[in-house]
């Protein structure tokens, strides 16, 4: 057992700052990322006095992260197109050629549709830069399972950009 | 692997380096419409996801002087994040906001230390850095060949193959210079030393002129080399 030190404190809080980034990719929405990245801390800060000594904090935050992130999202489904929508495009869809901007389109609108789990893979792999164990322990399931999640998610993003 | 798809995305993922029987499928017309068509989702996925910034860390950033022009040297709270060759500040700030999804601020304070590294590197009284680097959201492959080529000493060179064999890839020489030529941090991450088979030099994302002439520096290389 590791007891809630200054060193467990501090174990905990080098990661804050690459949770709020998930958070935001997560939830795309700056207000909401944050307010839930604190909820993840105030949690995590609670429990690192039970985590035992050879976890991994990160894909223990991670998990905790990834949790929030799917209440959030499934408790403003309805709200979460209006802010897709309006942030989203806003921020991405306005640079670039023509061709860029259809394909920033049709890749929004199929990562809105991805299954949670599959998104979450996604984006820890792609910008978290997690291996498939860390996404296992992070998601629950297997490494193979992580892996399927990722190959699925990125074969139907593929998808909506339609024959080239 | 299953599909040819999931070796495409595998390879474009960083998880495994392309197979011969992937690259023979790469070679055909479905092979090449196929790898620009996933590129062109994991760009756009890039704008999508990799865009809604969240007030951001901070990295801190600084212009270095030296005989191979104007470097800039930026580091996050946790450690080195990027050395970059000659471009001019603008260009350098809006690349670490576009890839990091960070604060870029100019300070002398926070980057003295690897300022001073680098100056005694490039006055030849230095050939070993001594810096925490700050791989974060770096591919675990990148990261491995990344930690390979710092395992290779100033004065020597090792070729792309010999880089795949040591982490486990023999085979992978494509991939590993692929990885190489996005070093995030080099000359402090030494991929100026991994050079081509049969001694040729190989690429260099700052010119092939800067890597000779870091290894001329290093003593690989002959004077004129």
């Amino acid at each position: 057992m590791m007891r809630a030190t200054a060193a467990s404190t501090e174990l905990v809080e080098r990661h804050r700052p690459e949770i709020l980034r998930y958070l935001g990719r997560m939830l795309h929405d700056v207000g909401d990322a944050e307010d839930a990245c604190q909820d993840v801390f105030l949690r995590a800060h609670r429990a690192v006095g039970r985590l035992r000594a050879d976890s991994n904090v990160r894909a223990w935050l991670y998990r905790i992260a990834t949790n929030r992130a799917l209440n959030v999202r499934r408790s403003r489904a309805r709200a979460m197109a209006r802010v897709a929508d309006v942030d989203v495009d806003a921020l991405t869809a306005c640079t670039g050629s023509a061709e860029e901007r259809a394909d920033v389109h049709a890749v929004r609108r199929a990562v809105e549709s991805l299954p949670p789990r599959q998104r979450a893979a996604l984006v820890l792999r792609r910008f978290h830069g997690l291996d498939y164990g860390e996404i296992a322990a992070t998601l629950g399931g297997n490494e193979v399972a992580a892996r399927a999640n990722v190959y699925q998610a990125v074969k139907k993003l593929r998808a909506a950009l339609g024959e080239t | 692997m299953k599909t040819p798809h999931d070796a495409l995305i595998a390879m474009l993922l960083g998880d495994a380096p392309a197979s011969p029987a992937l690259e023979r499928w790469l070679a055909t017309d479905a092979g090449r419409r196929e790898l620009a068509a996933y590129r062109r989702t994991l760009a756009a996925l890039e704008r999508v996801v990799g865009s809604p910034t969240t007030g951001g860390r901070q990295v801190y950033y600084c212009a270095v002087p030296s005989p191979i022009g104007r470097l800039f040297v930026a580091a996050s709270d946790t450690g080195l994040v990027r050395v970059s060759f000659p471009q001019s500040e603008r260009a350098f700030v809006e690349s670490l906001r576009r890839s990091l999804d960070v604060v870029p601020v100019r300070s002398r304070e926070r980057t003295a230390d690897i300022v001073h590294q680098l100056r005694a590197y490039f006055a030849g009284e230095r050939r070993v850095f001594d810096v925490q680097l700050d791989l974060s959201g770096v591919s675990p492959f990148q990261r491995a060949v990344l930690m390979a080529a710092v395992s290779v000493p100033a004065g020597q060179v090792v070729s792309y193959g010999e880089i795949a064999r040591r982490i486990g890839q023999p085979g992978g020489s494509r991939a590993v210079g692929q990885a190489l030529g996005r070093n995030p941090i080099p000359i402090v991450i030494p991929c100026h030393r991994v050079i081509a088979a049969g001694g040729r030099i190989g690429g260099y994302g700052g010119g092939l002129a800067r890597k000779r002439r870091l290894l001329r520096l290093e003593g690989a290389l002959a004077v004129g080399g």
